[in-house]
C-alpha cells in the first residue's frame, strides 16, 4: 500500500519530472527566466499534457507502438488548439515571447514516452493521480527555476521592481538556464540521497525493514 | 578558412546550444559512439525531410488557419516515422530491431519539431530563405548542429561521468553545467 502511495507521489519527488528524468527541459532553460512566463507555460503544460494523457489511455494497448505514439501526439496536437486559444485571451504578451516553446509543450516527452511505458501501464485511476504528481512535478521547478532567475537577473519579482544590489543578468540567458538546472538537479539529487539515507536507517516509511 | 567560417556559423546557429532543443536526446545519443552515429543521422533525416514538408504545408494553410500547423507538423513526422520503419524493415531486416528504438527516440522531440517550428519563423522574418530548398537545407543544418553538440558532449561524455565528479552532480547535472558553458561561449560568437 505505501509503496503504490509513493509511486503516485513520485513525479512530484522522488522522480520529478524535469530535475530526475530531464523531461521537458527546454522550456524550463530558454523561458523560466520570468514568473510571467512560468506561469503561462505551466497553464499550457498542465492542461496539454493532462488531457492527452487521459484521452491517450483510452488508446488500445494492441496497437503497434508506432502507432500509438503517433495517435498521442496527434491528439496533444488537438489538445493544443483550444489551449492556445485560451492563452490568448489571458497571456496574449507572453505567448509572443515564449514563442515555438507553447507548441512544442505539445510534443513533450510525458506525451509522447511515458504515455506508453508508464500511464497506459496503470490503472485508471493510478494513473491519473500519477499524472497530475508528474505535472506538479514540472510546475514546482518551473516555479521556483523562474523566481530565482527573474530575481538574480533582472532584480524583480513577477515584474515589480525589487532591492536587489547584485544583479547576474547572465541567469536570464539560456547558457544560465542550463548551469541554474544542472546546479539545481545536483541539488535535488543531494537531498534525494540523504532523505533515502536517512529513511533506510530509521526504517523510513515502513517500506525497509530494520535490522 | 572556409571550414572554420562555417564551423563557427554552425555553432552560432545550433539549435541546441542556443535553444536548447533536444538536450534530452542528446545525452542519450552521447553515450556511446553508435548511439550518437544513428540517433544523429535519424535525427538528421527527420528534420532535412520534415523541413521539405513543412516548406509545402506553410504554403498550402491559411494565415487563419495558422493554430492547426503544430498538427500538420504533427503527421508530416507521423509519415516520416512510419516511412522510415518500412524502408528500414524492407531493406536491412537484419538491423531492424537495433536501428528502429533511435527511430523512435528520434521521431517527435523538441529537436525535429523545434527545427520545423524555428525554420519557419526565421522564413517569416527574412522572406529570402522561404524557399523549398532553403527549408530542407536549413532542416540538414540543424541535423548537422545536432552531430556537432554531440561530439562535444561525447568529448567530455567519461570525465562528467568518473568517479572524480561528486556522486550528486555526476552525469546529468554535470552535463548541464558543461553544456551551460559551452553555450555561453557559443553566446559570445553571436
Amino acid at each position: 500500500m505505501n509503496n503504490k502511495k509513493t509511486a503516485v507521489f513520485d513525479g512530484l519527488l522522488g522522480d520529478n519530472t524535469v530535475l530526475s528524468s530531464l523531461m521537458v527541459i527546454s522550456p524550463v532553460i530558454m523561458c523560466g527566466n520570468t514568473l510571467a512566463n512560468a506561469v503561462a507555460l505551466i497553464y499550457a503544460f498542465s492542461a496539454i499534457t493532462f488531457f492527452s494523457v487521459v484521452l491517450g489511455s483510452f488508446v488500445p494497448k494492441r496497437f503497434p507502438y508506432a502507432a500509438k505514439i503517433i495517435i498521442y501526439a496527434v491528439i496533444s496536437s488537438i489538445v493544443y488548439i483550444p489551449v492556445r486559444t485560451v492563452a490568448r485571451e489571458f497571456f496574449p504578451e507572453v505567448i509572443t515571447h515564449v514563442g515555438i516553446y507553447f507548441p512544442l509543450l505539445a510534443v513533450n516527452s510525458l506525451i509522447v514516452v511515458q504515455s506508453e511505458t508508464k500511464f497506459c501501464r496503470m490503472k485508471r485511476g493510478t494513473m491519473i493521480g500519477s499524472l497530475v504528481f508528474y505535472i506538479l512535478g514540472f510546475d514546482a521547478v518551473m516555479i521556483v527555476t523562474a523566481f530565482v532567475r527573474e530575481l538574480l537577473a533582472y532584480g524583480t519579482i513577477n515584474g515589480k521592481l525589487m532591492d536587489a544590489d547584485t544583479l547576474i543578468s547572465g541567469l536570464g540567458l539560456p547558457f544560465g538556464g542550463f548551469i541554474f538546472l544542472g546546479l539545481m538537479c545536483g541539488l535535488y539529487r543531494k537531498v534525494r540521497s540523504a532523505a533515502r539515507r536517512e529513511n533506510s536507517e530509521t526504517g523510513g516509511d515502513g517500506n525497509v525493514p530494520r535490522n | 578558412m572556409f571550414l572554420v567560417t562555417e564551423l563557427v556559423t554552425l555553432l552560432a546557429t545550433n539549435l541546441i546550444l542556443t535553444q536548447a532543443l533536444g538536450t534530452s536526446t542528446l545525452f542519450i545519443a552521447a553515450g556511446s559512439k553508435k548511439n550518437l552515429l544513428w540517433t544523429a543521422m535519424t535525427i538528421t533525416v527527420f528534420t532535412s525531410v520534415g523541413s521539405g514538408a513543412a516548406y509545402t504545408v506553410n504554403r498550402i494553410l491559411p494565415d487563419s488557419l495558422a493554430d492547426l500547423t503544430l498538427l500538420f507538423y504533427t503527421l508530416i513526422i507521423g509519415a516520416i516515422y512510419v516511412i522510415f520503419l518500412a524502408v528500414l524493415y524492407y531493406t536491412d531486416f537484419a538491423s531492424f530491431a537495433t536501428a528502429r528504438k533511435y527511430v523512435h527516440i528520434s521521431a517527435f522531440n523538441c529537436a525535429v519539431m523545434g527545427t520545423l517550428f524555428t525554420i519557419t519563423d526565421r522564413a517569416a522574418a527574412y522572406p529570402e530563405l522561404n524557399t523549398f530548398v532553403r527549408f530542407v537545407l536549413s532542416g540538414a543544418e540543424a541535423g548537422t548542429g545536432f552531430i556537432l553538440a554531440a561530439f562535444i558532449l561525447t568529448a567530455a561524455y567519461r570525465k562528467l561521468n568518473s568517479a572524480k565528479v561528486p556522486a550528486s552532480f555526476r552525469g546529468f547535472p554535470a552535463m548541464l553545467v558543461y553544456l551551460g558553458l559551452i553555450s555561453m561561449a557559443v553566446y559570445a560568437l553571436r
